[in-house]
Formats: C-alpha cells, sequence, structure tokens
C-alpha cells in the first residue's frame, strides 16, 4: 500500500504544484514595468544615438520605449521649417519640479530631453528624413548637451558636436522648398539655451507645456500626465499660458506674444545674452507695451542695408515698414536678421502675422 | 540776453564747425551684398572701393580720371563677410588679400599674384566672427590673421612662412563663452610690441568686461586690463584708438552699443601702462548715440585725431582732450582718401561722401615693410612738426564691421614744414625721413632710410618721382653707361637697358611695386617704386 501512495504523490504532486502556479484565483503583485533606457551618468554621452535605448527598432520610427514621454510646447521654435518630436525621460524614483510659470521645470539629476529634428516631403522620393537629435542630460546639477546626427540610411544617429550643413529640398503644402540646414557646433548650444550663462533648456516652462496632449493612451494635461507618471511632483490650477501662434482662434497679439517668447525670449530676457538691449520677450513680460519694444527707440541704426527701409523704432505701431522688428524678421542677411541662429529661411507665416499685428496697433509714441 | 549770447556763440560755432567740415556724397557704380571695404588693391596704394557678393569681388580701382570697374569672379564663398571684413597682404605677393568674416567661420580671398584673381580659402573651422584684422601676432614677419570669436575663445590663423594658415585658439581672448566682439591691434605701451584691446559685450558682467593683452614679446599675451584701469564693463563692440592729445601715447574712446551698463568713456593714456577716465566734460559725457563702430581718423587736417562712427556725427576733436560733434552723411563707414587729395573720405553702400577739404596741410604715408610684413602693419608711424609729435600706428580691421585705409594719414593744420618722420618697424629697424614734402604721398621702404647707414653706402643713385606714373628719372654720378633692371616686386624681371639720359619710361608696367637695380662698375644699388 504504501508503494503506490509513493507512486501517486510522484504523479500527482507535479500537477498540483503546476495547478498551484496557475494564479487563478490567487491574487499576486503586479510585475512592476521598468524603462529599458540606458543612461550611465559616467559614461554619457554615448556615441550612437541607439546606445541610450530610448527607442524601439526601427530607430527612425522614434517609438519610444516605456518611461519615454512624447511632449510638445504649446508654440514652437521655428527651425527653417524642420519638425520636431520632443520627448522626456527621468530616472525611477525621481521627478520635476514647479518653479514658478515662467521658469523652467526643475528637472532631477539624470533626467533627459531628447529633441529630433526632421522634414517631411524630402525630394526626391518624397520621404521623411531625420536630421539631428539634440540631448540635453542633467548630471550632477548641471545641463550637459549632446548632439547626433543621423545617416543617410536612417538607421542610427551618432554623437558629433562639430556642427555641418545639410541640404535638404522638400516639398510645402505643394511648393518646393530649400534650405542648407544648419546643425550647430556644440559651442553654439548654450548661446541659446542658458540663464546667466549657465546651461537650460527652452520650452519647459509650465506656461509652455500647460496644455492637452494626445497620447497614445487618450489625451490629457501635459502637467497632469507627467505628474502622473511620476515626472512632476505638483503644481498650481492657475498657470500663466500661452497660446499657440498658429491657432487663429486666438487673440492676434497673445499668439504674436506666444510666438516671441519661444523664438526670442531666451536671448532678449534678463538673463540672457542679449539682455542689454530693452526688450523682454518673455510671455511673462510681453502683457506690458514697453517690453515688446513698442515706441522704444533702436540702439542700432540698420537702415544702411539695401533691403531697409527707413525703421524709426523696434516697433512703429500701425506701421510695419517703420518697424525694426520687421525688418530683421524678414531677411536671411546674418548680421542683422532675428534670431541671430537657428534660422537661414525667412518664416513667412510669422512674419505675416507680425506685420498684421503691428499694423493693427493702436499705441502713439511721443 | 545770456541765453541769446549763448545760443548765438554756440550757432556760430556749430557753423564755424560745420564750415570746417563738411560733405559731398556722390553715388559710385559699387556692386556687391557687403559693401564694407576700401583699401588699395592692384598695389598702386592709392585707395580703392572693394564690395564682395558669395562670387564676385567688385572693386572700383580709383585713377585720376574716376573710378574704374573691376569685377573678379570667385568660387563661391563657405562664409561671407557679413560681419566683418578686413585686408592685408598675408602672402607677400605685392596685393592684398580679403578676409571675410562670417557667423560660421572665416574665408580668405588670397590674391592670386597677377592682380586679376583671387583664390578662395576656407579652413573650416567653426567661428561665429567678428571683428577680424590682419596683424603680425607671433613677431616672425609673415602677416598672421585674427578672428574674434562670438561664442567662444578667439582663434587666429598664424602664416607658417609658406602663406599656409595655421589654426589656433585660446591665448588672446579666452572667455569660455565668447563676447569677443572689437579686437584693436595697438602699441599702448610704446614698447614695439604689438598689442591688443578686446572690446566686449553681452552676458554676464565677467563676458562683457574688457580685455587689454600686453604682447610678451613671445608669442603670448597677458591680460592687463585691470591693472591698466582698462577693464571697463560696457556694452562695447569697438574702441577708438589714436592719440588725441598728441602726448606720444595712444589713448582710448571706448565706445557703446547700449547704455545698459555705462555711456561711453574716453581714457587718457598716462603713459606709464595706466589710463585715466577723462570722460566728464570731454563731449563723450553727453553724446546719446550708440553704435557697433567707434574709430579714428583726422578729417579736417589739422593734426588732431576725430572719431566717427555713431549717430550720423563726427567727434571733432578740439585739441585738449574734449571733442565736439558735427553733422555729416554717414556713421557707418569705410575711410580713405579716394580722390587722392590728402583729404579723407567715407565710403558705405553705393555711396562716396567726399571730404570737401580745407586750407590744412597733411601727409600720406606707404609704408612697405621687407623684413616685416609687406603692409608695415603694427609699425609705429610718427612725425614732427611745429605743432609738436603726432602718432599712427598701421593697423588692418578698426571699428567693428569696415575694413579702411592701410596708408597712414596726417593732417598738420596750417604748420608748413614737416621737420621728421619716424617709421618703427616690428622688425626692430627705424628709418627716419628728414624733412619730407607736405600735401603729397612719401613712400617708406622699410630699411632705406636707416639714419648713419645709408651715408656709407653712398648710393648709386636716386630716383623720382615715386610714385611714377611714366618716366622714371634716375639720378647719379656717371651713369650714362650703366646698366638698369627692373624686377616686379614678386621677382619677375620686366626691363632692362642702359640708363642713357637718366629718363626710363616704365609707363606701360602694370600698377605694383617694383625693384629698380642698377650696375655701375661692378657694384650694384637697388631702390623701390610704386608704379601707378
Amino acid at each position: 500500500m504504501k508503494n503506490f501512495y509513493n507512486w501517486f504523490l510522484l504523479i500527482f504532486f507535479p500537477i498540483f504544484i503546476s495547478c498551484s502556479s496557475d494564479n487563478e484565483g490567487i491574487p499576486e503583485e503586479e510585475a512592476e514595468e521598468v524603462s529599458p533606457v540606458v543612461m550611465d551618468l559616467d559614461e554619457v554621452p554615448y556615441p550612437k544615438l541607439s546606445d541610450y535605448n530610448f527607442f524601439k527598432l526601427p530607430l527612425a520610427d522614434l517609438e519610444p520605449v516605456y518611461g519615454v514621454l512624447p511632449y510638445e510646447p504649446i508654440s514652437a521654435l521655428f527651425s527653417d521649417y524642420a519638425h520636431k518630436k520632443r520627448f522626456v525621460w527621468m530616472p525611477e524614483g525621481v521627478a520635476a519640479t514647479f518653479d514658478g510659470d515662467a521658469k523652467s521645470l526643475n528637472f532631477p539629476n539624470g533626467a533627459a530631453l531628447i529633441k529630433n529634428f526632421y522634414y517631411e516631403n524630402v525630394q526626391p522620393g518624397n520621404q521623411t528624413q531625420l536630421i539631428e537629435t539634440r540631448l540635453m542630460i542633467k548630471i550632477d546639477g548641471e545641463w550637459m548637451f549632446a548632439n547626433y546626427v543621423w545617416n543617410e540610411a536612417q538607421t542610427e544617429a551618432f554623437y558629433d558636436m562639430e556642427g555641418s550643413f545639410v541640404p535638404v529640398t522638400w516639398l510645402q503644402n505643394g511648393q518646393t522648398k530649400e534650405v542648407n540646414y544648419r546643425v550647430p557646433n556644440g559651442v553654439e548650444c548654450v548661446t541659446c539655451h542658458n540663464s546667466s550663462e549657465i546651461p537650460l533648456p527652452i520650452g519647459t516652462k509650465p506656461q509652455h507645456l500647460n496644455k492637452n496632449y494626445n497620447y497614445a493612451d487618450g489625451t490629457k494635461n501635459q502637467l497632469q500626465k507627467w505628474k502622473e507618471v511620476g515626472y512632476l511632483t505638483e503644481f498650481p490650477n492657475q498657470i500663466n499660458t500661452m497660446v499657440n501662434y498658429l491657432d487663429e482662434s486666438q487673440d492676434l497679439e497673445k499668439r504674436v506674444r506666444s510666438y516671441l517668447d519661444i523664438n526670442c525670449a531666451h536671448c532678449h530676457s534678463e538673463n540672457g545674452f542679449c539682455n542689454y538691449r530693452v526688450m523682454r520677450f518673455g510671455f511673462e513680460n510681453t502683457h506690458e507695451h514697453d517690453n515688446l519694444g513698442i515706441c522704444k527707440v533702436p540702439d542700432e541704426d540698420i537702415s544702411h542695408w539695401p533691403e531697409v527701409g527707413d525703421p524709426t523704432h523696434i516697433i512703429f505701431p500701425g506701421d510695419h515698414e517703420k518697424s525694426v522688428i520687421y525688418y530683421r524678421l524678414n531677411t536671411t542677411e546674418e548680421s542683422y536678421r532675428m534670431p541671430l541662429r537657428g534660422r537661414t529661411l525667412i518664416h513667412e507665416e510669422g512674419v505675416g502675422m507680425i506685420t498684421e499685428w503691428i499694423d493693427s496697433l493702436e499705441d502713439t509714441c511721443e | 540776453m545770456k541765453t541769446k549770447i549763448l545760443l548765438l556763440t554756440a550757432f556760430t560755432a556749430f557753423t564755424a564747425l560745420n564750415a570746417q567740415l563738411s560733405f559731398t556724397t556722390e553715388d559710385v557704380p559699387s556692386q556687391g551684398n557687403y559693401q564694407r571695404c576700401v583699401v588699395d588693391m592692384n598695389g598702386d596704394f592709392l585707395d580703392d572701393i572693394v564690395s564682395v557678393s558669395a562670387t564676385n569681388i567688385n572693386i572700383l580701382f580709383q585713377t585720376e580720371s574716376g573710378f574704374e570697374v573691376g569685377n573678379f569672379t570667385t568660387t563661391s564663398a563657405n562664409n561671407n563677410p557679413s560681419w566683418t571684413m578686413a585686408a592685408g597682404d598675408f602672402n607677400g605677393d605685392g596685393y592684398n588679400d580679403l578676409l571675410y568674416g562670417g557667423g560660421n567661420g572665416a574665408t580668405f580671398m588670397m590674391s592670386d599674384g597677377t592682380g586679376n584673381g583671387y583664390v578662395e580659402n576656407s579652413p573650416g573651422e567653426y567661428i561665429f566672427s567678428q571683428r577680424t584684422n590682419f596683424v603680425d601676432i607671433n613677431g616672425d614677419g609673415h602677416l598672421d590673421a585674427f578672428v574674434c570669436h562670438d561664442v567662444a575663445p578667439n582663434v587666429y590663423y598664424l602664416n607658417d612662412g609658406n602663406n599656409n594658415l595655421e589654426y589656433h585658439q585660446g591665448g588672446i581672448g579666452d572667455y569660455h563663452s565668447g563676447g569677443h566682439y572689437g579686437s584693436l591691434w595697438v602699441d599702448y605701451n610704446n614698447d614695439g610690441l604689438i598689442d591688443m584691446h578686446m572690446s566686449k559685450c553681452g552676458g554676464e558682467e565677467a563676458r562683457y568686461t574688457d580685455n587689454l593683452f600686453r604682447n610678451n614679446g613671445d608669442g603670448t599675451f597677458t591680460d592687463v586690463a585691470a591693472m591698466a584701469n582698462m577693464d571697463n564693463k560696457t556694452q562695447t563692440w569697438s574702441t577708438a584708438w589714436g592719440d588725441f592729445d598728441n602726448d606720444g601715447f595712444m589713448d582710448a574712446m571706448v565706445g557703446v552699443s547700449s547704455f545698459n551698463t555705462g555711456g561711453q568713456k574716453l581714457m587718457r593714456n598716462n603713459g606709464d601702462g595706466t589710463f585715466t577716465d577723462v570722460t566728464a566734460g570731454s563731449g563723450f559725457d553727453n553724446f546719446n548715440h550708440t553704435s557697433w563702430i567707434y574709430a579714428p581718423a583726422d578729417f579736417n587736417n589739422d593734426g588732431y585725431i576725430d572719431i566717427y562712427g555713431s549717430g550720423s556725427k563726427i567727434m571733432l576733436n578740439n585739441g585738449d582732450m574734449t571733442f565736439t560733434p558735427v553733422n555729416v552723411p554717414f556713421s557707418t563707414a569705410s575711410i580713405g582718401d579716394l580722390n587722392n587729395d590728402g583729404f579723407l573720405d567715407a565710403f558705405n553702400f553705393g555711396e562716396v561722401h567726399f571730404n570737401d577739404g580745407n586750407d590744412n596741410n597733411w601727409l600720406t604715408i606707404n609704408t612697405i615693410g621687407t623684413e616685416s610684413n609687406r603692409n608695415g602693419i603694427g609699425a609705429r608711424v610718427e612725425i614732427y612738426t611745429e605743432m609738436g609729435k603726432q602718432i599712427r600706428d598701421v593697423r588692418s580691421g578698426e571699428g567693428f564691421s569696415e575694413m579702411s585705409t592701410l596708408n597712414t594719414h596726417f593732417g598738420i593744420g596750417t604748420d608748413t614744414e614737416i621737420q621728421q618722420v619716424i617709421v618703427r618697424w616690428p622688425s626692430g629697424i627705424i628709418d627716419t625721413i628728414e624733412n619730407p614734402e607736405i600735401n603729397s604721398t612719401l613712400v617708406i621702404i622699410e630699411g632705406e632710410h636707416q639714419m648713419g647707414v645709408q651715408e656709407v653706402e653712398a648710393d648709386l643713385f636716386s630716383i623720382y618721382p615715386n610714385p611714377v606714373k611714366d618716366i622714371l628719372n634716375v639720378q647719379g654720378k656717371s651713369l650714362e653707361t650703366a646698366d638698369f633692371e627692373i624686377y616686379h616686386i614678386t621677382g619677375s624681371k620686366v626691363m632692362t637697358g642702359k640708363i642713357n639720359n637718366g629718363k626710363i619710361n616704365v609707363k606701360h608696367l602694370t600698377k605694383g611695386i617694383y625693384v629698380i637695380s642698377v650696375k655701375k662698375e661692378g657694384k650694384t644699388s637697388t631702390l623701390k617704386f610704386i608704379k601707378q
């Protein structure tokens, strides 16, 4: 009898084990998903973009892995019509903090900001072409810049701080456009990305982020989403938020102020490189017309340039041809164009919007 | 009543000043996106007008009967002179080369030696160029090129001796994020070594504090601005350096592009390596204009250097470290003598503002280096007249964007005699010319007028006129049977013959510098001359 019992156990015991490991009806802790991003702060910058494992393969699809969160500022910088795809990632257990509507979120060490630049309908072949991916990584309280340039095959992007030019021809609304796209040299990064010469991200102020984004799992306010995934601690209910300058249903002046903030305020601000000029183009400042340069006499005389008329003020209300800002936006000549860097083409839509706004102004100068 | 008298006095003074200095504007057929250069381009030492586009150099050559247009096609310049332009004979072939300072790098257009073509050399380093200069940085006799960097430490290209560009970064303006706007090469301490003053702007205070780099003589420079009281913390793109009080030391008028952190400053050189702020009461204390450009020139030939570049005004030097503004039709401009009348004119985008002149006397000097770089850049030129001593440094690249003449110009007011002209070359050679003719051009070739050396040689011959247009007169004892040879400065022989009656027809020679060699009884002697 004992023998049979032993055999019984031998045969059926595994079945009991396998049954009991079936989990049905037995509660078990959910396996926590971990972000597969690779970020050794002693080793970065890595030689290749794929080394970070931010994206699934194929790399050029820019499909983020777990933990890499897409984001978008409400109004975006004009970069010679290049499109952008931006992402943020942070290590486990740390988050950014709120530091004021008009100041960048305070990011923790290990945080990475990822910005991919690309064109669509690139000729010949009418395809999408990724040009560069710019990273900012926070290490020991300071931001590090790392730039990656995509190969022609679009399989990889390589660490390259030398700067280069990439000629691109593409179709935009049926029109063929060309650009000799400038990939910046490493020393150029901080000229825009700084506050008091200390490296700082642009486009990460709550006033830039406070909007809805269509995530894969549904639409949500970006700040709310960041909080939910553990990337932001707290944020207030009321935030002085800008508008999308492309949204023609918005107030024209708010659109202009939003455009000037994202394209200009990083230099034309109290702590920017051009703080010695009177303009303060931050959205938080431009409700006051003085800060926009309205009725302000320019320090610099650009009237000797052939395409410039006789501007009398930085912005002359009612007449864009008397406004310095109009000529600076409407030129490609590098010694008086604005923004100074980051663009080589004229942003026709931006110029049109600002022209319309200047001509609509009713202030009177003394 | 007092007010009326004051007003009347002011009005009279104003009119009187304007009567003393006025310009007549004429259109000129210059063509190009960048029109910011006045300098001799065909070797005849007459200032020409240079305008450039990416694929063309347009030159208006100055002649007696107006400007002759020349267009020279180039390869498409990698960098345009969108920020600055400089000129100098980098490759020593007798024709000035051009340096374009662009927002992504520097491009050189080197003359090909014929006077008829230019070859692009874009070394390729990333530079957000600001002020560019040609200067012999390491004192080896070869001209080098300096390029201010807006967002990184300054860079320079040394001439390796074979006219190749050797890139260097660091040692002369090292602020990590740049702010380097206006480099000005000047011997501020009169030690015969060329120093550099660095006008700075933008960002934090440390970034916009000016530097004064003292040349240590061994290829290195030391920033002595704080010690010299020249560490100005104003938003400055350029500074006008000149001996404003004619005491033999270079002074500085530190201009501003914005009044944000202070106004213009007039700094008097104390002669001991330090400067004193003498702005109060100078006229610059209530000069309410801003500019990228501040540069010196004696416009009314009274022997006191004036300052231009801002507010459509020239600040006329009253001779006592005070200046009075005079309205003129230009701010930004390239300066040179565009009609060879001894008065400095101004060129800007299709317009020449010709100086109406006056009765004051003047002297123009062409420096030709032999041991030193061919332009004589870095040489200290001194003249002595009854009113005293005046000095200049030969400079390539003053103010901010523009390139102005490489000729050295002095006004001497009502003085009718020049006792001496002394040139102290970068090589250390000193030439002295006694009693040169006033109201004319004096050609000084390095080494040919050294005191005490010439007597022994007892030159076989002398030549006149120099510069020459058609007949070169050769004078000397018993030269009738002597042979002569004429070489272009690059070495090619262009003429031979016998002196005969001492008149050599050189009309057919192209413009440039030549050497005439005369052989008599086995002895050879040479002199250089300029063909115009």
